[in-house]
């Protein structure tokens, strides 16, 4: 079953276009890298997979919803870590975790039993503490701005069947040539 | 989803210590300014109209801006009309500091506040907050002329009241009831078209 589609996706702003046309596909359980040229590019790219920005053109779907016809049902199929991470220390992360657990409608204290688990794995850190915060929730996409290469491996203990998409800057890419996915296993 | 649980946490997300700050701050000034020139603003046009200026100002007030653009409340699996009203509920209660402060400073100088302004204040306040709230996410030219708009609004709807027309008052009420329902949409509709990028 494919997780995430997207086709003919690209984001414009103020007629510049800041992400490339870019397809992808997929399947729950594997995982993908998308380059893209820049930073900024990168990290609306993982936006837009996440549903949480509408590309100008083309279409994305997270398992069967259109990211912008159904993007709450779209959101809660995704977990998404942003490139900056969570900053806040220890107290201020176990009250982002009771706050998604009312939002996500979760028991709170499997939410922060969760939470401590995957810290405990993945090691304290901004960037650690943002996934621990995506994945309080039984996500079936997990999508990972520009995240260390040695953090995927450790993700995947905790999702063994959602699919895992990260985003990369790579300098072979050009703003004008289309980002495609570089590998899906 | 359980959308009742999830607008309570965001509530309770808005309503913290400096929350509580603003609303003691806002009170306060308010009232000293009532206290002041309580007899001086004879006419019920001025209380309404600093209600409104102050209302539409601390809705859009930009560090209250930064908080609510935050990727936080994009990633959550809501609607932008969920999104709104969660948003909402906190800066409402929050203007409501405006006509209780003019209320305080007013009768603690001349002993008497008319219960009738006390609500046109309120209906004020609350207009010009939830149309200022779609300033939020604007910058510039475009969230100042929110603003300037937010504050007419919340004057407006209280003119039937005002020039004494025949039901002056339930007219008003309705037009705030109206006004603020569609500010309601227009923040939701707002929400649901922004586009958290990075910087």
């Amino acid at each position: 079953m494919k997780i995430l589609r997207a086709a003919g996706v690209s984001f414009v702003r103020d007629g510049i276009e800041l992400v490339a046309p870019f397809s992808l596909a997929l399947e729950a359980g594997a995982e993908a890298e998308l380059l893209q040229p820049n930073a900024r590019a990168a990290a609306i790219a993982a936006r837009i997979c996440a549903a949480i920005v509408r590309p100008t053109r083309g279409t994305v779907y997270v398992g069967e919803y259109e990211t912008r016809l159904q993007p709450p049902q779209a959101k809660r199929l995704v977990g998404f870590v942003d490139a900056s991470g969570f900053e806040g220390g220890a107290h201020a992360l176990r009250c982002e975790v009771a706050f998604r657990a009312d939002v996500w409608n979760l028991d709170k204290s499997a939410a922060q039993a969760r939470a401590s688990e995957i810290l405990a794995v993945l090691g304290d850190g901004p960037y650690a503490r943002a996934i621990a915060l995506a994945l309080v929730a039984d996500v079936a996409l997990v999508v990972l701005d520009r995240p260390g290469e040695e953090l995927i491996p450790r993700v995947r203990r905790f999702v063994p069947g959602a699919g895992i998409l990260h985003t990369r800057e790579s300098d072979t890419i050009s703003p004008a040539e289309p980002a495609l996915l570089s590998a899906a296993r | 989803m359980n959308e009742f649980r999830a607008t309570l946490a965001i509530v309770r997300r808005h309503i913290d210590r400096r929350f509580a700050l603003d609303w003691a701050m806002q009170f306060t000034i308010v009232a000293a300014i009532a206290f002041a020139f309580t007899r001086t603003f004879a006419h019920p046009l001025i209380p309404l109209a600093i209600a409104s200026t102050l209302a539409a100002a601390s809705a859009a007030e930009r560090s209250h801006a930064e908080s609510l653009r935050r990727l936080t409340f994009f990633a959550m699996p809501l609607y932008g009309r969920q999104l709104a009203r969660a948003h909402a509920i906190a800066p409402s209660l929050l203007a409501l500091a405006i006509p209780a402060g003019y209320a305080f400073g007013s009768v603690a100088r001349v002993h008497a506040f008319p219960v009738e302004l006390l609500a046109a204040m309120f209906g004020t306040a609350l207009v010009s907050t939830l149309v200022a709230l779609s300033a939020i996410f604007r910058d510039g030219i475009r969230a100042a002329l929110y603003v300037v708009l937010a504050a007419a609004a919340g004057v407006a709807v209280m003119l039937p009241w005002v020039l004494h027309a025949e039901h002056g008052f339930t007219l008003a009420a309705a037009l705030a009831a109206i006004v603020s329902f569609f500010a309601i949409r227009a923040f939701g509709e707002t929400l649901a078209r922004y586009d958290p990028l990075p910087a």
